[in-house]
């Protein structure tokens, strides 16, 4: 393989692990994020009172804190995440291997 | 639930126009149908736009114009979570399989699986498992062209399911994959304009500031929505495994169901494959996030009025809350686009179906036959299939997402596994997928007998090694995160463990990414192998973790 081409390969690996890492977490995980650190950042925890009254027992919720047009912040950044950006690395993705492309049929 | 009372003439008539307009196209398309290739991959000459718009159709199925609002009223935020899941797998889709599986030149995934480890015992089991997830993807489908008829006409839901499934058995079988494009993309702008238009509607009844842009518009409604259902916008503390299982059921469910794939086969070329799904995920998004709209809206509307729709109605909500906000026209309007919606993706499941029966299963038993022959049995068949899929849908799931998120999980770990693997790493041999994906879909496959189609509680479905885990709101999900984890495991140690494949399959994975020469250790390393074992070990483990800590 010559240098060149170890140059490309490596560029389209890394380049497609990177964004398959930053569209997983900001579509697939980024819920779990919230869900797990949101006690931790916004320190509101419901009380028992609270879980009985809107989902009986068998369900446990947690508090928003701060909002963006309106939207709690965990929620307007999911479905922002989730189509905006992910569309914007798609692009960015697709940008990068066009030009990759034009290399490997140079 | 009761029928909407009378019967819906504008509504009715909207519909008959969509369900005309389609069958037209098919017959207009026919005439560049002229070989096999024609018909099933459209001549690989599809632009990027335009697939990129009929996958856009293609996801878009009846399920989110109705599924998705009943999710939201069922689950709240879980509901988000899968949907915001949904639309990004797009893009996984595409940077671990889109543009390769189109230099690859196969006509179906089945194909590709059995021409890439070479192997015709593969190609069957894959026909197998294609048959599993396309009929229960279909099965909710076709319930919600009954709903629609339901609702409007009054009808038993058997006729929705038996004349929707007639019309568009008989577009698929005139028109093959060039009528199909075309209808999708008509499909796809129809279903757009029906969608956003009558939601704005909805959200300016509602008094929503910015009601003329759905996706965003409701965001003034919230703090009115807190204080009506003070606890809607928090997201539900349920086992963070759960959105793991959302995350692998989406992005190697989306790459695992054939009729997705297929499409890329049809592009003119793998840059066309890439900016396609670029354009499909934005105006998915852009759904989407409307859809969430009109379930908030919905959630908002019955607290607000104080108005109790039983649970088993939650499908129809999006027609009630039309019928109540909008006038008679807006209603009408998003009926067709829900028949639009269903249209589409009912149309791509047959066509797949059709191209199994007859290109993987039948050529491969009898490889004699001409193709002119082939393309007449393609006829029949996608006709045939038609007709049993509307028999098997006679018997529907009782919510029509949850028969849509078991087939993602099925095709995750039966066919998403081998395919993601047979482009990212070379030595993944017949062995190996044969191991991952016959056990990983079983594991699927067994979740949905005991759960979703005998109906069984999950934390007490006979074998109980995970089931103690299965508790919690919608805890069935996580069978997928084992099914997955176990597919990715078994691929990679048998692989390993067994002989590499010949190096004529190898070349395939260098052809596939584009280089014009082959080069042994391109694909090769044992990093990814090292990393999906170790990630999988661990999604695996952390279900059996912190069971005292999360609702049961």
């Amino acid at each position: 393989m010559s240098d060149e081409s170890r140059k490309s390969y490596k560029l389209e690996v890394w380049v497609t692990a990177i964004c398959f890492i930053i569209v997983a977490i900001t579509g697939g995980f980024f819920s779990s994020f919230v869900v797990i650190l949101n006690e931790r950042f916004f320190d509101k925890v419901p009380t028992p009172e609270q879980l009985v009254q809107h989902y009986g027992e068998s369900m446990f919720v947690a508090k928003e804190g701060l909002t963006v047009l309106g939207f709690p912040l965990h929620y307007f950044l999911l479905i922002m995440l989730s189509w905006i950006g992910v569309t914007i690395v798609g692009a960015i993705w697709c940008i990068v291997m066009d030009r990759l492309e034009e290399k490997q049929r140079a | 639930m009761e029928p909407r009372g009378e019967i819906f003439v504008l509504g009715l008539v909207l519909s008959i126009i969509v369900l005309l307009i389609s069958v037209f196209i098919s017959i207009w398309a026919r005439r560049f149908t002229r070989n096999l290739g024609d018909y099933y991959v459209a001549g690989r000459s599809i632009g990027a736009l335009n697939n990129g718009l009929a996958m856009v159709s293609l996801a878009l199925s009846l399920t989110t114009f109705i599924g998705l609002t009943a999710l939201i009223l069922k689950g709240v935020y879980i509901a988000i979570a899968l949907y915001a899941s949904f639309t990004a797998a797009f893009i996984g889709l595409m940077l671990l399989a889109a543009p390769y599986l189109r230099r690859h030149k196969s006509f179906t995934t089945m194909a590709f699986i059995s021409e890439r480890y070479g192997s015709k015992t593969l190609r069957f089991i894959s026909v197998f498992i294609m048959l599993i997830v396309s009929v229960l993807y279909l099965g909710g489908n076709l319930k919600g062209v009954g709903i629609i008829f339901y609702y409007l006409l009054g009808v038993p839901e058997i006729v929705g399911i038996v004349v929707g499934g007639l019309v568009v058995t008989l577009y698929v079988t005139l028109g093959g994959m060039y009528g199909v494009t075309y209808n999708q993309t008509f499909q796809t702008i129809v279903l757009i304009f029906c969608l956003m238009f009558p939601v704005a509607v909805v959200l300016k009844a509602l008094g929503a500031a910015g009601w003329f842009f759905p996706p965003l518009g409701y965001g003034n409604l919230v703090p009115l929505m807190n204080e009506a259902v003070p606890h809607f916008f928090w997201p539900m503390l349920v086992h963070p495994i759960v959105y793991i299982a959302i995350f692998l059921g989406s992005f190697f469910g989306i790459i695992g169901l054939p009729h997705f794939v297929m499409r890329y086969f049809t592009v003119r070329d793998a840059r066309e494959a890439r900016w396609s799904t670029v354009i499909c995920v934005f105006l998915v998004g852009l759904v989407n996030t409307t859809v969430y709209a009109t379930g908030f809206a919905a959630m908002y509307y019955m607290r607000t009025q104080g108005i109790d729709i039983p649970e088993a109605a939650y499908d129809y909500m999006v027609f009630i809350l039309l019928d109540a906000l909008s006038g008679q026209g807006w209603l009408a309007i998003a009926v067709a686009g829900s028949v639009a919606a269903a249209l589409s993706t009912i149309a791509g499941l047959l066509l797949i179906m059709g191209a199994g029966l007859i290109h993987d299963l039948y050529s491969e038993l009898k490889p004699e036959v001409d193709d002119e022959k082939k393309l007449k049995l393609s006829y029949a068949a996608m006709f045939v299939v038609g007709v049993l899929v509307i028999l098997f849908s006679l018997n529907p799931p009782k919510f029509i997402l949850e028969a849509i998120m078991w087939s993602f999980g099925i095709a995750a770990a039966g066919l998403g596994v081998p395919i993601v693997l047979g482009i990212w790493w070379k030595r993944t041999n017949k062995y190996g997928v044969g191991a991952g994906m016959v056990v990983g879909a079983l594991i699927g496959l067994y979740g949905w007998i005991m759960v979703g189609y005998l109906g069984m509680d999950p934390v007490t479905i006979p074998f109980p090694i995970f089931a103690k885990y299965f508790y919690g709101p919608l805890g069935w999900i996580k069978i997928t995160a084992v099914a997955v984890p176990v597919s990715f495991i078994l691929t990679v140690v048998v692989s390993w463990l067994t002989p590499p494949p010949p190096l004529e399959l190898q070349k395939q994975v260098d052809v596939m990414h584009g280089w014009q020469d082959y080069d042994q250790k391109r694909y090769n390393g044992k990093g990814l192998p090292i990393t999906v074992i170790v990630l999988s070990v661990l999604i695996m483990w952390f279900m059996t973790t912190l069971y005292d800590v999360f609702p049961k």
